[in-house]
């Protein structure tokens, strides 16, 4: 087995640029803001922030609340995440390869692009109620958005992809002879799924499970569209948007320290719960797909069709704002514009131009970080690998908004030789971007690497290749697919950044997701919308890259 | 090869010695705001303002505004302890100026005479509304009232009447129907709420504002979104809006009402330059621009009153001007009425986060209550 030996050789000083990166900007900006929830404005040692947070009977409400949607939220994706993998991998019926691509579709629904088309269509003056009421005389509107039930709904659609791909990747990987050898001692149905390919799917269940509870958790803006403040992302939102009142402001940042401090919790949680359980097998096996007989294969598609249906809501709703002038209280718009469109690319090709060039950025310093970082923890035994596989995990469960506000309480401070701190530079923007996906990139590689049988690499090896030549020849070849589909990943998830973004960008560096929130916020919302087509188009094609290059085989991204 | 080399470095030495000259120039080539001002209003000005500076000084100005909430861009101005990403803080209540300045966080005003002569020092009865800072630190720009906004074909379903006052907003068949921003969040909304204060006194306006509360359907987490969500008929009226704002969902086509309750605060959307602005040339120009009655013009076709009793909105018929005259009830400058004014911004100020815990406490915390007892 290759050692890689800690001399000062060129790996081992990447290996330490590696982590003075990951120290600078992932561990150097948490302890800040943790500083900040525990001290006070004198700078002494408190726990009377969080004291506070726990004697408010409005904060402990959000505390509950945000606990309760991230299980529902949980529960309802489980139910449709799992359905839709099984149905994927293990039945065959018409338009599966077409339903295995749309399924992932609603997970690139941008931040308040979403929410906002639920409501041009299921809001209190949507199509929906507007057609209830004009046709059926209903006097008052029937309210499904404006609420939890609302939040629930849309984090529901948005997250419920997640879950599927977790659960398709780890399917995929269980060895159908287990599940015939069940079978073959008796074990038939329910009692096989049980005992069988239950335990064995736990792990990929467990992490996507994970990341949808996180992401609901985190999510701001949803909730805020809908009228629900009293959430823990919302309230650290509300909280430290206002300056004004200090006390205020800092329990803003005592939220995204707890933030923070469950999203640890419930990460070690899970990894136990994965370490213990840890079966499959890491090889993708071959699955034979069952026919379903002619009256079960239409119900199978019927199930997604009505699903996509109510997953295409948002975009209908988005794509209808983007054209319509003066929408409102009419089931479609009356009259119809390109405007719009026009002011977002060709009048302020900003938006676009930032994205592109940032995310780009983000995509090329994932992949030389990221790359690097999947091959130390994959094939060597350098000191330090456990710790960095557990920190791109952390990283993945970092709320947004968190990372957000630690970058600009931690630098903030004008840095020597230029005075000017990192915060008014345009390479932030980027920087936070990498830090966020990085672990999407890591992840895919990483699990690529473990599909190649290092016997290769060995053999090159005695040949009297080097160890870049045979990392060059011979493993890059082979899992090439695995850092695409990666760096792919990290890219669109990069173009859909706006928690952590927001916080941190200034005048000129707008990203289309900023754009879409500030001409929300300025009521412009057909802008918006039509930034929010643009963004979905974008990277409906980037997705369409992924599933062509990698099939369903998407998941492992997010252990 | 060296020679190319010597006459580079001349011509490098000469464009240095040309420096001064440079710098000379009216003003730098760069202007950037912060501001709550929504980018209706910001935008055109700005552009209209690179215009000017072009025809004038054939100077290319690059300009950007952040947009920030009043009290998000005031604690910005705060962290950022006088070495300013931004050059001018536009809009928002006064008395934050007045804060910023006690700070020296505040450029002085060094505009003409003449230009700031213009600018009366307030307006309003029994309480001025001051527009301009008796120190020069800061100078109203546009006058515009925060009123309350309703959609009228939701309310003809509704069979409510269209509301003139505040109170209107009582009414129980709007129960659910109502959109605010809460005063922590918004300026306009914390305004409006002491100016009830400050007309009913303590426990009367208390109780009022939990009454509303009750009447509620929509906190909002901007002010901004008020007008928003009753153009689209979300929600039937919504309560303390700035004018201009309403007046560009309008514009964009919705069929949104706006109406200034006769007890409205008025703001005078002050300006000010930031010490230690990287452009304060640019900064102090703009202002001059906003001010002459080109500014003024362009930012009255946006549903906002000049400052100064020299100009009034008129435009031809059917302009964007006439429309707003139309829109904010035929008024055309506020210096030609009496204006009412019951609002005490000290008084306010010294409350402000008094109020704003109580708001937290008897109405956003209880709102399920206060949505049964009302």
């Amino acid at each position: 087995m290759n050692r890689l030996r800690l001399s000062l050789t060129p790996a081992a000083f990447g290996y330490g640029l590696i982590w003075t990166f990951l120290i600078v900007f992932v561990l150097f900006p948490l302890t800040r803001i943790f500083y900040d929830a525990f001290t006070n404005e004198a700078g002494g040692f408190t726990l009377a922030n969080f004291l506070e947070f726990f004697t408010d009977s409005f904060y402990l409400r959000s505390f509950w609340k945000s606990m309760v949607l991230g299980v529902v939220t949980v529960f309802t994706t489980s139910v449709i995440g799992i359905a839709v993998a099984f149905l994927i991998v293990r039945y065959d019926f018409p338009y599966r390869n077409l339903f295995s691509y749309l399924t992932m579709l609603p997970m690139i629904l941008p931040p308040l692009v979403g929410v906002l088309g639920f409501v041009f269509i299921l809001g209190r003056a949507g199509t929906l109620n507007v057609l209830l009421m004009d046709w059926f005389g209903l006097e008052h509107p029937v309210n499904f958005m404006y609420g939890m039930q609302g939040v629930l709904l849309v984090e529901t659609v948005h997250l419920f992809p997640l879950m599927t791909m977790s659960i398709l990747d780890a399917l995929a990987k269980v060895d159908p002879s287990l599940e015939e050898a069940a079978q073959g001692v008796g074990a038939k149905g329910f009692r096989r799924f049980r005992d069988i390919t239950l335990p064995l799917t736990t792990p990929g269940y467990v992490s996507g499970a994970l990341l949808v509870f996180i992401w609901t958790f985190a999510d701001f803006l949803t909730p805020l569209v809908l009228g629900v403040q009293d959430l823990l992302a919302p309230q650290a939102y509300l909280n430290i948007v206002q300056f004004v009142d200090r006390r205020i402001f800092r329990m803003g940042i005592v939220i995204s320290a707890l933030l923070v401090i469950l999203a640890i919790v419930f990460v070690i949680a899970a990894r136990q719960y994965v370490a213990i359980k840890d079966y499959s097998s890491l090889a993708y096996s071959k699955v034979e797909r069952i026919q379903l007989g002619p009256v079960k294969r239409w119900l199978a598609v019927g199930f997604l069709g009505l699903l996509m249906l109510i997953c295409f809501i948002p975009q209908v709703g988005v794509l209808l704002a983007s054209v319509g002038r003066g929408w409102a209280l009419t089931p479609f718009p009356e009259h119809y514009t390109l405007e719009f469109f026009r002011a977002v690319s060709i009048e302020t090709p900003k938006f676009i131009i930032n994205s592109l060039l940032f995310c780009g950025l983000a995509l090329l310093m994932c992949l030389v970080i990221g790359v690097p970082m999947a091959w130390v923890m994959g094939r060597t035994r350098a000191p330090g690998r456990d710790t960095m596989d557990a920190l791109t995990t952390l990283i993945l469960a970092i709320p947004g908004t968190a990372l957000g506000i630690a970058y600009v309480r931690a630098f903030n401070f004008p840095l020597p030789f230029i005075d000017i701190p990192l915060t008014g530079m345009w390479i932030i923007l980027p920087l936070v971007l990498v830090v966020r996906r990085l672990p999407y990139t890591v992840r895919a590689s990483l699990s690529s690497l473990q599909l190649v049988h290092q016997s290769m690499e060995e053999a090159a090896a005695n040949v009297g290749a080097t160890r870049l030549r045979t990392f060059w020849d011979i493993t890059v070849p082979l899992i090439w697919k695995g850092i695409f589909v990666g760096a792919l990943f990290s890219f669109i998830t990069s173009l859909q950044e706006a928690s952590a973004t927001i916080f941190l960008t200034l005048g000129g560096w707008e990203m289309i997701p900023f754009g879409i929130f500030t001409f929300y916020i300025a009521g412009s919302q057909s802008q918006a919308a039509a930034l929010g087509v643009i963004l979905i188009v974008l990277c409906a094609l980037c997705l369409y890259a992924v599933n062509r290059v990698a099939g369903t085989r998407v998941g492992g991204l997010f252990g | 090869m060296y020679r190319k080399f010597t006459i580079l470095a001349a011509a490098l030495f000469l464009l240095q010695a040309a420096g001064p000259g440079v710098a000379q120039a009216p003003i730098e080539e760069e202007l950037n705001l912060i501001t709550p001002v929504a980018k209706t209003l910001t935008d055109p000005t700005l552009a209209d303002f690179a215009k000017y500076a072009k025809e004038k000084w054939n100077i290319t100005v690059k300009t950007s505004a952040l947009a920030a909430g009043t009290p998000v861009a005031y604690g910005q101005i705060v962290e950022w302890k006088g070495r300013p990403q931004v050059d001018i803080f536009w809009g928002g209540e006064s008395a934050l100026f007045d804060k910023l300045a006690e700070q020296n966080l505040l450029a002085k005003l060094t505009l003409p005479k003449d230009v700031i002569d213009a600018v009366p020092v307030s307006i309003g009865k029994p309480m001025p509304i001051p527009l301009k800072d008796p120190k020069g630190f800061w100078t109203g720009t546009v006058l515009e009232p925060y009123g309350l906004v309703y959609h009228p074909k939701v309310l003809a379903r509704l069979g409510v009447p269209e509301p003139k006052d505040w109170d209107d907003l009582l009414n129980p068949k709007l129960k659910g129907h109502i959109a605010q921003c809460a005063p922590t969040r918004s300026s306009s909304s914390h305004a409006t709420y002491e100016v009830i204060l400050q007309r009913d006194g303590d426990d009367k306006g208390w109780e009022w504002i939990r009454h509303l509360g009750g009447n509620t359907g929509l906190f909002t987490a901007r002010s901004r979104d008020v007008p928003s969500v009753v153009a689209k008929g979300e929600f039937a009226a919504g309560f303390a809006v700035p004018s201009y704002m309403a007046f560009e969902d309008r514009l964009a086509g919705f069929d949104i009402k706006f109406v200034a309750p006769k007890t409205a605060w008025i703001t005078p959307e002050p300006i000010a330059v930031l010490a230690g602005a990287r452009h304060p040339k640019a900064a102090m120009m703009f202002i001059e621009y906003l001010l002459s009655e080109r500014g003024q013009r362009v930012a009255m076709e946006r549903g906002v009153f000049p400052i100064t009793p020299k100009y009034r909105v008129q435009g031809a018929p059917g302009s964007t001007a006439e429309m707003a005259v139309e829109f904010t009830g035929g008024m055309r400058s506020y210096f030609d009425r009496e204006v009412t004014n019951i609002y005490e911004d000290d008084k306010a100020q010294k409350r402000y986060a008094e109020v704003n815990e109580k708001f937290r406490k008897e109405v956003e915390s209880v709102i399920e209550d206060l949505k049964k007892k009302y």
